[in-house]
């Protein structure tokens, strides 16, 4: 049995498109169960979807538990031994209130990088598979939330860019999710049923792609 | 004094959007390992590539990403295998269209010349008359045959161009009357087209370049050790060992090729142009054709059986301009006298000179060493 862990935010944790966190699809809709579904068994899926992570910030608004560097470690250590960690954050960190570029969000990506690699919670204490995932860009027209995120439209779409390059230099797995998905219309940064589909789908494909040896089953 | 750990990221390639070559310099060790791989073989896995080069998955993801995206790999439809426990397997291979290559061979009669693209497949062949020699220059008659048959390829391949490989023949024929070593021969010769023509320019022996081509693109792609022969004017033979083409300081051959028929032939004024068309066939020569073929197996038994006291080799590549059913009733003739010996005729079409020296440039750019020399 292999594990995976999602750890991402409320697009891991399946939060619908203009809804609020209790508003979420059901388990075989998130992508991490369609990605499950799509591994087939052998697989065990770990979802770890928290509305409004922040890759490394404390959000002095939301509360100190949005950030996602401290609970990696107690959350990896809960869940070990994983196989691969997928990580698909960012959004929550272009926030107006925390003012930071696309490359120093990246940055804290890499923070959080080097903590798993640390931790190694591999099988026989390895360095797991990494993979970064960028989440898709946001729409213009984010309603509501524009005062929240005024800015954050154009960062977003310069995200992919800069978590690949730190994906390059710390060697990890990349996927970019706006390469299969866009985000719903509905509030313009949460993604809707048939993309949490297609991104299961497509994150299942590249799982497999990485390569696994047999197991003795 | 900073934590380096969180120092400005430093990719191992540029995730840039740019399209193009990379330019040599920045190809790495890995890159070209992992390019060998595919070069070597039809297509490979992630984590095959994993196991044959050590190293990890996610270098790997890296590697294969950056190659994807400047085009020169391609990946294929997840596999699932039968009987093999755990996911499918997705192969990755070489983009046809990544890059192309030019090959230029300086025959016996004439010049061929093609464009490759990446995976060995002819998109041009043209078929000049041999430049002559001039008086002034050693070479400018050559250039110009060369540039000539640069102009004639579409435009949108120049900039997919990995470069021009050219293969020659020993000067003379056989007679060694030229004491400069190949090596400097050579590299006077790419030096003075490089800087006329402006593509990196490669130059190899004729015989090698066959053997590099069929080893490439060939018969002999999943080969490891056997000995090659080239049937051209004369015969020519190298040794391949562990994929390594053997080229030593002999040029010897045997005068028991397609000019020996062709001689006996004119003694009785039969027709011996179709003897020079690869892609013709030919005509039925009777008594005279069957006499010359034995005279060239018993050639070829000799040199193997020579070999055989130093070397067990299993195999005979037989790569020729003939026409491919002229050489594949050689090698029966051969197998059903060397016993256990395995004879194949080579695959490349229509001239395995000139495609192997457009491998040239693809195995000197994209590959950890330039294995034919």
């Amino acid at each position: 049995m292999r594990s995976v862990l999602c750890f991402g935010d409320s697009n891991t944790h399946g939060q619908m498109p203009g809804g609020t966190p209790l508003d979420r699809f059901g388990p075989q809709q998130r992508w991490p169960g369609v990605m499950g579904r799509e591994l087939g068994p052998g697989w065990h899926i770990i979802e770890e979807g928290l509305s409004g992570r922040t890759t490394v910030r404390d959000d002095p608004i939301e509360g100190a538990h949005k950030n996602g560097r401290t609970y990696l470690t107690p959350c990896i250590q809960s869940h070990t031994i994983l196989d691969i960690v997928i990580i698909m954050l960012g959004t929550n960190d272009l926030k107006v209130r925390f003012n930071q570029p696309p490359s120093e969000v990246a940055m804290g990506l890499g923070c959080l990088i080097y903590d798993i690699k640390e931790l190694s919670p591999g099988p026989g204490g390895t360095i797991p598979e990494i993979m970064i995932v960028a989440p898709p860009p946001m729409l213009d027209d984010i309603k509501e939330w524009e005062s929240i995120f005024k800015g954050a439209q154009e960062k977003s779409r310069k995200l992919a860019l800069e978590f690949e390059i730190i994906a390059d230099s710390l060697e990890v797995h990349f996927f970019d999710a706006g390469s299969v998905v866009a985000c719903d219309p509905r509030d313009g940064f949460h993604i809707g049923r048939q993309a949490h589909e297609d991104l299961g789908v497509a994150l299942a494909r590249e799982v497999e792609a990485i390569g696994w040896a047999n197991e003795h089953v | 004094m900073p934590d380096m750990r969180f120092a400005p990221p430093n990719p191992l390639r540029i995730a840039d959007r740019a399209s193009g070559l990379n330019a040599v310099s920045v190809r790495s060790y890995n890159e070209r390992l992992l390019l060998s791989l595919l070069l070597q073989n039809e297509s490979i896995s992630r984590f095959e590539i994993g196991v044959k080069t050590g190293l990890s998955a996610q270098t790997v993801s890296v590697l294969v990403r950056s190659l994807e995206q400047e085009g020169l790999v391609a990946k294929g439809e997840a596999q699932k295998q039968r009987g093999r426990v755990g996911p499918p397997t997705v192969p990755i291979s070489l983009n046809p269209e990544g890059a192309f290559s030019v090959g230029v061979s300086v025959g016996h009669k004439h010049t061929d010349v093609v464009l490759i693209d990446f995976v060995g497949s002819v998109r041009f062949h043209a078929t000049l008359p041999n430049p002559t020699p001039d008086q002034n220059s050693n070479h400018s008659d050559f250039l110009e045959t060369v540039k000539k048959a640069i102009q004639l390829l579409p435009g949108e391949t120049h900039q997919r161009l990995a470069g021009i490989g050219l293969a020659l023949p020993e000067p003379g024929d056989g007679a060694h009357n030229d004491p400069t070593p190949p090596d400097l021969r050579y590299s006077a010769l790419q030096e003075e087209m490089e800087k006329e023509i402006g593509f990196p320019v490669f130059v190899q022996n004729d015989i090698t370049s066959a053997a590099g081509g069929e080893s490439m693109f060939g018969a002999a792609k999943p080969l490891s050790d056997y000995l090659f022969f080239y049937l051209g004017a004369e015969l020519h033979s190298r040794l391949i060992l562990n994929h390594q083409i053997y080229y030593g300081n002999s040029s010897l051959s045997f005068d028991v090729g397609i000019a020996s028929l062709e001689r006996n032939l004119q003694e009785i004024n039969k027709p011996t142009e179709p003897l020079w068309d690869r892609a013709g066939a030919w005509p039925d020569y009777g008594k005279i054709k069957e006499s010359w073929e034995v005279s060239l197996v018993e050639q070829m038994k000799r040199s193997f059986n020579a070999l055989a006291q130093f070397v067990e080799i299993k195999t005979i590549v037989l790569s020729s301009y003939a026409p491919q059913d002229i050489c594949g009733a050689i090698c029966e003739n051969l197998e059903s006298s060397l016993i256990g010996v395995k004879a194949i005729a080579g695959s490349i079409t229509p001239s395995p000179k000139a495609i192997g020296a457009a491998s040239l440039p693809f195995s000197s750019r994209f590959m950890v060493e330039n294995k034919e020399k």
